[in-house]
């Protein structure tokens, strides 16, 4: 499953700075073909791209890069960064999450003095609700992250190993807070009781209405538990 | 306040069914009403052609696709009336009864009987065909036990034979136990969810049934044992077992509150996160029994193991 924002497309391959993305992998392999995907084609268009993540992921994401993308050549030249988690985001509950802003705006504005067009980060965030001390902060730096990288220009992809599908619904209630158009690709979604439908629904009701949450690449057995149910509204639509 | 009526008629031959029901029709258009036919092909033939012109202003939907499955039928009489609120709605509701199994035999009498209840304030007049001429007595005795009034020669008159509708829910919710012979695993905690749901798809593939129609179970499981969680007592248990011409999925739980026979056979009036569980089971499965008693609360989905 992959979370866009605002943009018509929540393409890993085609993104419009500032984007805000988040991906839930049910396997490494999984997450390998997102991450690569998103590393590759932000080496190719001159970002610096951080990847946070453990060495043993690392290892997978680096063996998985696109052919021409040499991430060896990348790693020496400074564009592609690998930091594990605790480099990236520190081993103890930040004061405040201001200060994570602050570090972020840092990071990027290092990036074009580096010489790089932008910055692109690719982040394991499992661990995130632990440091920051409940998901209920994750949801808040979700939301802040949000409006920030659409203010600076960084694009990101938060990976979310599946064991913790269940933050998919506050994900989108977080992004819903900042964003009005929400593209979420559910092409890898088995299965949904009405329950969790019912809720997906609630989050679009609660959109304005010029603001959407685009279902993409639906699956049968979810369309039909959709149609049955009778959950529709104006603004959950289904593409294709 | 509107008050509905639910009629039925005997008829003996395709002659007097095309006079009856289409004198009732023609009438209803005259009044302004909106004509609704849920039929057998064969029956919307005659209609249409008993009503001429008349039959272009009534919507016609065959009972393949009204009663697949058979609580459909009440979707199918909400969605219609929902496009003209405040037009009061003809409806003619009758299906190829002689097809159904004997557990789909069971639930269309509690959906006959509940009709009187469920659409007691809406602005409808049902009418129930039956077919004296080919169906069994005990099929026939369903329509004499569960319409208030009884349609003769184009005239009404009050049906001697009526039973009071919840009694006879409450009559029809007695608890079958799962045979010793089947498969029974413990779903007490919610984990144990997407396991049943695994069990149901593997063993409904082992039966060689058709996926589409086990998806639709292992959905129904996954409702109803959620339900069972949340509102029912521990343990939860799944039964699965092959009952005649039926495959059925046996969700018990301890639960000894007598549940409301009239819970899930609508919808949720507005959009929530819950209240659908034994409404979409009912839209999933081909029947459903509900009943309570001293060893708990017991929910059995039934799908066909043939093709109808």
């Amino acid at each position: 499953m992959t979370v866009g924002t605002e943009y018509e497309v929540a393409s890993l391959d085609a993104l419009e700075p500032g984007t805000h993305l988040c991906a839930f992998h049910r396997s490494l392999g999984q997450l390998s073909r997102i991450a690569s995907t998103f590393i590759g084609h932000g080496l190719a268009a001159g970002d610096r791209v951080l990847y946070v993540t453990s060495d043993e992921h690392a290892e997978a994401v680096l063996r998985a890069m696109p052919g021409h993308v040499h991430a060896g050549d990348a790693i020496s030249a400074g564009q592609l960064l690998v930091r594990s988690f605790s480099e990236a985001y520190g081993t103890r509950r930040p004061d405040g999450l201001g200060a994570v802003a602050v570090g972020f705006r840092a990071a990027a504005a290092q990036s074009r003095k580096d010489g790089f067009r932008g910055l692109r980060v690719a982040a394991q965030v499992d661990n995130l609700a632990p440091l920051l001390g409940s998901p209920e902060e994750v949801l808040t730096w979700e939301r802040m992250s949000t409006a920030l990288q659409r203010e600076i220009g960084v694009s990101s992809v938060c990976l979310y190993s599946h064991d913790h599908r269940d933050e998919l619904l506050p994900v989108l209630q977080a992004r819903a807070a900042v964003t009005h158009r929400i593209h979420v690709d559910i092409e890898d979604l088995t299965f949904a009781d009405v329950g969790s439908l019912a809720r997906i629904r609630a989050v679009a009701a609660s959109l304005p209405e010029n603001g959407a949450l685009i279902l993409r690449r639906v699956p049968d057995a979810i369309r039909r538990t959709l149609s049955l149910s009778g959950l529709h509204h104006e603004r959950l639509r289904l593409e294709p | 306040m509107t008050t509905a009526t639910h009629s039925t008629l005997f008829y003996d031959g395709p002659r007097q069914y095309a006079d009856e029901v289409g004198g009732v029709l023609r009438d209803a258009l005259l009044r302004g009403h909106r004509g609704l036919v849920m039929a057998p092909a064969r029956r919307v033939d005659a209609l249409r052609s008993a009503l001429g012109r008349d039959a272009d202003e009534v919507t016609f939907v065959e009972d393949t696709v009204a009663y697949a499955p058979q609580w459909n039928v009440y979707r199918v009489l909400l969605d219609f009336a929902a496009k003209a609120k405040g037009v009061r709605t003809c409806a003619i509701a009758e299906q190829t009864l002689s097809a159904r199994t004997p557990a789909e035999v069971l639930d269309y009498q509690r959906l006959e009987a509940a009709i009187n209840l469920v659409f007691a304030d809406h602005d409808v007049d049902l009418l129930c065909p039956y077919d004296a001429g080919t169906l069994p007595s005990h099929l026939l005795d369903i329509g004499r036990h569960t319409h208030d009034a009884l349609r003769t020669g184009g005239a009404m008159s009050q049906n001697a034979g009526y039973d009071e509708p919840m009694a006879m829910l409450a009559g029809l919710s007695a608890v079958v136990a799962a045979p010793r012979d089947s498969i029974t695993v413990d779903c007490s905690s919610p984990a144990d969810v997407s396991t049943a749901r695994r069990m149901v798809r593997d063993l409904g593939a082992d039966l060689r049934l058709d996926p589409d129609v086990v998806a639709d179970m292992a959905l129904a499981v996954t409702e109803v044992l959620t339900n069972a969680l949340l509102h029912g007592g521990p343990p939860a248990m799944l039964h699965i077992y092959e009952s005649g011409p039926t495959w059925v999925c046996h969700v018990q739980d301890s639960g000894r509150d007598a549940l409301d026979p009239l819970v899930g056979l609508l919808p949720p009036a507005m959009p929530s996160d819950h209240g659908y569980g034994l409404w979409l089971a009912r839209q999933l499965c081909s029947a459903v029994d509900v009943g309570t008693d001293d060893s708990g609360t017991h929910v059995r989905l039934h799908i066909r193991t043939t093709a109808a």
